[in-house]
């Protein structure tokens, strides 16, 4: 009990040490760009305690403008933008998150095995990974959408099934040179097997990396899920910030009254922070963990 | 060289098989068939066919007969141009994405040409002005316009130019109902129309050309042939077009085309932004109405136009560099040293 204590303690503290010093190597905009991006995680969690409205129904006469109990205004049917802001949070963080990790996974265990086993099966899989980057991924989107129906799940296995490639592609020969390490192979001498060698000494070296790209990744699909719900295939039991737009846009008219002014402005706002931060934050930790990246 | 090209064909001929297979499994991976869908619309299951109905209309279409078959038919409608018949509207695919594709072409390459002469014009500034605080502005904005999604930059154009200044038309592509007095008019119409269109793509590719451009020409600044062009006395805009920028020119090539797939992405929902007639809003609609020929007809020609676009810039690169040429015949007699900067795809991580 002691023991695990102290082993505990040990680990936060050194997640704590690698915490500060992550942030003394960020530059200013990543800085900015993780804080921001913490707040966002925070207000999705605590979505129900942020909105005093309910995000699905009507709480108060439609359209109103910000103010007023409404802190940024309600939508045709009266429902309570702020609410809907904040639940929708949940739905991008989701998305993004589940993608990320989705494709990491897979696309790093791709990655690995197409370096380390070599032969047909670095074939077979880098004839997969041109095909997935050439392939216009939105179109494909919308047709797989269109099909198969938009449920957050169907879209999230769509556009990892999408963004497997680029990890694939980065962990494959970060894998190649680390092969070659002398200690690799003195592993594999000594009768190491793929596994072992796998969780001891590939993972434990690509993951830094790995979780760099898993930001990214997160950033391409949250876009994604935006443009899809911005073409009407969100979700529609979720209220994505992509859904709010979509319907905002549709409403004739839209742009002839003040309506836009907060049924449109806030959500793309949050949108374009979360896509932005994501994006910024992604491009900073990468030069940071691999300052060969950013010349 | 030549053989390296071929040697990329089949994978082409692959994607385009994925592609075409996709589109033909799709449908028939749902559940139900298209009968069913048509008698019980909206959830409601009618019986508005008897089962002697649905087998006459099943044998009609050919859907009783093996996968196979039907693949191979399909295979050869695809050949005659035959994309099908859309259900809503009543007309044949390939003729309604004729109409609409000379739209979405205009905005693709406008958006091309226009972004790969800002990146090329920004990123050449840039990588003169290093360190400087102008560089450093252009980096940040270059940056955060690159990573913003195109359509929410649409939105936002469409906002503040077209709704709030009233400088640009809201939708279309052209006046309708007037009459134009000469070519010129009409002309100046139509562009009137796509400025936003094109503006809003062109901002939304220019980053990462503009970040290409000024990396590569970051490390090319410091070889040796550029000290020697300096040392011969040439004029900074020659050293600076006809020895940098040519060099710069090849990996902005490949770029271009790997971001046509984007490209096509972003036209789609720009489309939808600004109302414009191109095929992106065509795909909206028939997604609205549930049209799957349509959807699948325009999918399709999508994909087979990125594809082709990406074909043609692996031929011209390999026609642009010579030491790729230069790199093959050495390495026929000894180990060659690879170009760097021009490791063309396999590069790009």
């Amino acid at each position: 009990m002691q023991e695990a204590l102290l082993k505990l303690k040990n680990y936060l503290l050194r997640i704590f040490i690698l915490a500060g010093l992550l942030w003394s190597r960020l530059s200013p905009t990543g800085r900015a760009a993780l804080l921001i991006l913490m707040l966002l995680v925070l207000t999705a969690l605590f979505a129900p305690l942020l909105a005093w409205h309910p995000p699905d129904v009507s709480s108060g006469p439609a359209l109103t403008p910000p103010g007023d109990g409404h802190l940024m205004g309600t939508d045709d049917l009266g429902v309570d933008l702020w609410a809907m802001i904040v639940f929708g949070a949940r739905v991008s963080i989701i998305v993004g998150l589940g993608t990320a990790l989705l494709a990491g996974l897979g696309g790093s265990i791709a990655g690995i095995a197409s370096a380390y086993k070599g032969g047909w099966m670095d074939r077979v899989i880098m004839r997969l990974v041109d095909i997935m980057i050439v392939l216009p991924d939105l179109p494909v989107m919308i047709v797989l959408a269109a099909f198969f129906g938009p449920s957050l799940s169907n879209i999230i296995i769509v556009l990892a099934l999408f963004s497997w490639s680029r990890p694939a592609r980065l962990i494959r020969a970060q894998t190649l040179s680390l092969k070659e390490q002398p200690y690799v192979k003195m592993a594999a001498h000594y009768g190491g097997g793929f596994f072992y060698l796998l969780f001891r000494h590939f993972l434990p070296e690509l993951l830094p990396l790995l979780l760099v790209n898993m930001i990214r990744l997160a950033g391409m699909a949250i876009i994604a899920e935006a443009s899809l719900a911005f073409l009407g295939l969100g979700d529609p039991t979720s209220r994505s910030w992509g859904l709010i737009i979509n319907h905002a846009v549709n409403f004739s008219g839209i742009y002839f009254t003040p309506f836009w002014q907060w049924w449109l402005l806030y959500p793309w706002l949050f949108l374009t922070l979360l896509v932005t931060s994501l994006a910024l934050l992604g491009r900073d930790l990468e030069r940071v963990a691999d300052p060969r990246l950013s010349s | 060289m030549i053989s390296e090209t071929l040697k990329r064909i089949p994978e082409y001929l692959l994607a385009i098989l994925i592609i075409i297979t996709l589109n033909f499994a799709l449908p028939r991976m749902m559940p139900g068939d298209p009968f069913l869908q048509i008698s019980g619309a909206g959830g409601e299951v009618g019986d508005a066919y008897t089962a002697e109905q649905r087998e006459y209309f099943m044998a009609y279409y050919g859907l009783d007969r093996p996968a196979g078959e039907q693949f191979i038919t399909y295979l050869g409608e695809l050949s005659r141009g035959d994309l099908g018949f859309s259900y809503y509207y009543k007309e044949s695919v390939s003729n309604m994405i004729l109409r609409r594709l000379p739209w979405t072409l205009l905005l693709v390459s406008a958006a091309t040409a226009i972004s790969l002469g800002a990146g090329m014009a920004l990123g050449s500034f840039a990588a003169w002005r290093r360190g400087r605080r102008s560089e450093r502005l252009t980096y940040l904005m270059m940056v955060v316009f690159g990573e913003i999604p195109a359509f929410l930059v649409g939105l936002f154009l469409l906002v503040l130019l077209a709704a709030g200044l009233g400088l640009f038309p809201l939708a279309g592509a052209m006046s309708h109902y007037t009459q134009f007095d000469s070519y010129g008019a009409q002309l100046a119409d139509i562009m009137h129309h796509a400025a936003l269109p094109v503006l809003t793509l062109s901002l939304a590719r220019t980053g990462s050309l503009f970040l290409l451009v000024r990396n590569s020409l970051g490390t090319i600044l410091t070889r040796d042939y550029m000290r020697t062009a300096r040392a011969k006395g040439l004029t900074e805009r020659r050293i600076r077009w006809r020895h940098a920028m040519r060099n710069a020119l090849l990996p902005l090539i490949t770029r271009t085309a790997m971001q046509m797939g984007a490209m096509v992405g972003g036209a789609v929902l720009v489309e939808n932004v600004f109302n414009y007639p191109g095929l992106g809003q065509l795909m909206y609609d028939a997604v609205f109405v549930r049209d799957y020929p349509l959807l699948q007809g325009i999918f399709l020609v999508l994909a087979i136009t990125v594809l082709a676009a990406n074909l043609l810039a692996d031929l011209l690169y390999k026609r642009l560099d010579p030491r790729i040429a230069a790199e093959v015949k050495k390495q026929s007699t000894g180990p060659g040293i690879k170009p760097v900067g021009t490791g063309g795809r396999n590069e790009d991580l």
